[in-house]
């Protein structure tokens, strides 16, 4: 389309002609309208296809005795209410029961140290760069580089800077720092859920960082004048005025940031396989071995509704907790 | 007092750039280990000054690493482009055009981030499966399926990119468009979409960087010839695990891509990826 005046734009039917302009007030809102619809319908037959009528179809799975991967039982399995939820969560008996209280318990851990982890480092980090110092743009530049390297790609770099014998982190802690007497065993046993922690937290600071850049720049200099000619010292400047104030950034970064952990898959799987023992073993590693490698489905189905339901408890109280927080940014 | 607060400023910096350096010590690892020999890494006896690229050479033969290769550019780039274009008209619609079941919308774009993928994994694998045994479309382990699956997966993401993009154009623009007798869809068309070109690219350049690094439908959804890099990587730590220094090879490769994608656009991605939580 070249033309200057253009002709009756393509996808509006039942429109009238363009042109002469101008419409009534009227009649170009039910215009815009009509667009927007036309606008938002590839995305929206998108979403209900992939997202919504599949999400409804776990759902339904959760409340059916299925535990073989056949398309034809999906719809012929024969309900049974709640006993998939019963047999996980009480049923110690229960295959669909076993190992989920420890991936629960891991999950938890790996979700508040993941977190808590990235949005005090990124903090951190974020307050050094605000300043002004040699460098400062190259620097903040090359911060946000662990972010850019995949997770797949972070998981198969630690998994071999972890290796006992062979692994970079072990030469530097017991051959040239010598604080370990023997080598420690990074991706067994006890330290295994910290194994897959700290490069969650490495690839997560660089985000955080920015966003609370982006915060801390936006910051009226003039209170931390005031401040300072009261006599305020820099801690207390940053209890009092920094911290406030970037409250609302921290609770955004909380609501997504234990969603996204919670639901973490690749960096686990990569780092340790698909059966990484009761230690590290999370809810999505054994969501996925359950369905996958042992075909209880029903399980796979249950488990996902309940982070998922877990999930909108927490989205829940993060509204109430941080209502003020909402009102103010 | 100056000196001491000279000493404060000294050792900030001295700090800052510390940081820096354990922040970077993995990538440098990542690729000084890949210029290394299988034997040097094991062994510990690391000669940095004297790099080999052998590694490099013979990943690409130990797996069919161009498989994985193509299987990922052809998924993410055309999935990316398709979630771009979706995510630009519905993000116009929601920043300019007010329509009935606006709110639903948008509660429906985040709502997607918050059901777990194994929630829709399931039946998205039991629907390929029944489609491939009872028609003739073809979704399971082809690339077609995996396209369709990443552009629905990363639209919502990327409406909430184009979406402030949009709100950061003034209106003036589109108005005075129309007032010289565009048509409301002639301005988004001619006049809003030019001026939001860096929006669209560090748009495409998120999805793509998502889409990239999808492991769990990809691992479900394929078998054999629509597999990407991060199943590529995954079946090669199962079969090679002791072949760290083509490991690392194969992750520089994975990763430099994504990289020189995310630098190029870093200007507007870093102001879309900070918008949603600063502006709220």
């Amino acid at each position: 389309m070249t033309t200057q005046t253009p002709p009756i734009v393509h996808g509006e039917p039942g429109d009238a002609p363009a042109t002469p302009p101008p419409p009534s007030a009227r009649r170009s809102r039910r215009r815009g309208r009509n667009l927007a619809y036309w606008l938002i319908a590839p995305a929206l037959v998108f979403m209900v296809l992939v997202h919504l009528i599949p999400t409804l179809g776990g759902l339904a799975l959760s409340f059916k005795n299925i535990n073989t991967f056949t398309f034809s039982r999906l719809f012929g399995a024969p309900w049974n209410g709640f006993h998939n939820y019963n047999a996980i969560l009480f049923d110690d008996a229960n295959p669909l029961h076993s190992g989920f209280v420890d991936a629960a318990r891991n999950t938890l851990i790996y979700t508040a140290a993941t977190v808590t982890g990235t949005l005090a480092g990124g903090l951190g980090i974020a307050l050094l760069l605000a300043r002004s110092f040699p460098g400062r743009r190259l620097v903040r530049t090359l911060m946000l580089a662990p972010y850019v390297v995949p997770s797949f790609v972070v998981a198969t770099l630690w998994g071999f800077m972890w290796q006992s014998d062979s692994g970079i982190i072990n030469k530097v802690l017991v051959d040239y720092l010598h604080l370990f007497h023997d080598r420690p065993t990074w991706l067994l046993g006890h330290n295994s859920l910290f194994a897959i922690i700290v490069p969650s937290i490495w690839r997560g600071i660089p985000l955080a960082m920015l966003i609370f850049l982006a915060g801390l720049e936006t910051m009226p200099r003039e209170l931390h004048e005031a401040a300072a000619i009261d006599g305020a010292g820099p801690w207390r400047r940053f209890r009092y005025i920094t911290f406030p104030l970037l409250r609302p950034l921290i609770a955004v970064q909380l609501l997504f940031g234990v969603i996204y952990s919670a639901y973490q898959f690749t960096i686990p799987y990569v780092m340790l396989g698909s059966n990484p023992g009761s230690d590290a073993d999370l809810i999505m590693t054994l969501i996925v071995r359950q369905s996958f490698s042992n075909n209880l489905i029903g399980f796979g189905a249950a488990a996902s509704t309940l982070l998922m339901f877990v999930m909108l408890i927490w989205v829940a109280f993060w509204f109430r907790a941080f209502r003020r927080d909402l009102e103010m940014a | 007092m100056v000196g001491s607060r000279r000493m404060t400023n000294w050792g900030l910096n001295a700090l800052t750039y510390g940081i820096l350096i354990i922040m970077l010590a993995p990538i440098f690892w990542l690729v000084a280990s890949s210029l290394q020999t299988r034997g040097q890494l094991a062994s510990g006896r690391y000669d940095l000054l004297h790099p080999t690229v052998k590694a490099f050479s013979e990943m690409w033969s130990t797996v069919d690493f161009s498989k994985y290769l193509t299987n990922s550019i052809v998924i993410c780039g055309i999935s990316s482009v398709l979630a771009t274009a979706f995510a630009a008209s519905a993000g116009y619609a929601l920043a300019r055009l007010p329509f009935r079941g606006q709110k639903s919308f948008s509660a429906g774009v985040v709502g997607t981030q918050l059901v777990p993928g194994s929630m829709f994994l399931l039946p998205v694998f039991l629907g390929f499966i029944w489609l491939k045994q009872n028609t003739p479309i073809h979704l399971f382990d082809t690339q077609l399926g995996m396209i369709l699956i990443y552009t629905a997966f990363f639209t919502p993401v990327a409406i909430w990119f184009m979406r402030y993009f949009f709100l950061a154009i003034p209106p003036e623009l589109e108005e005075a468009a129309m007032v010289d007798g565009c048509t409301r869809f002639g301005a988004f068309w001619r006049i809003v979409l030019p001026s939001a070109a860096p929006g669209l690219a560090a748009t495409f350049v998120y999805a793509f960087l998502l889409a990239w690094d999808e492991l769990l439908f990809v691992t479900a959804l394929t078998a054999n010839r629509a597999e990407t890099i991060p199943v590529g990587i995954h079946n090669f730590i199962g079969n090679y695990s002791e072949e760290y220094a083509q490991l690392m090879a194969a992750g520089v490769v994975s990763t430099i891509p994504v990289m020189l994608a995310f630098f190029a656009t870093q200007r507007w991605l870093v102001q879309g990826l900070t918008a949603g939580a600063v502006k709220g």
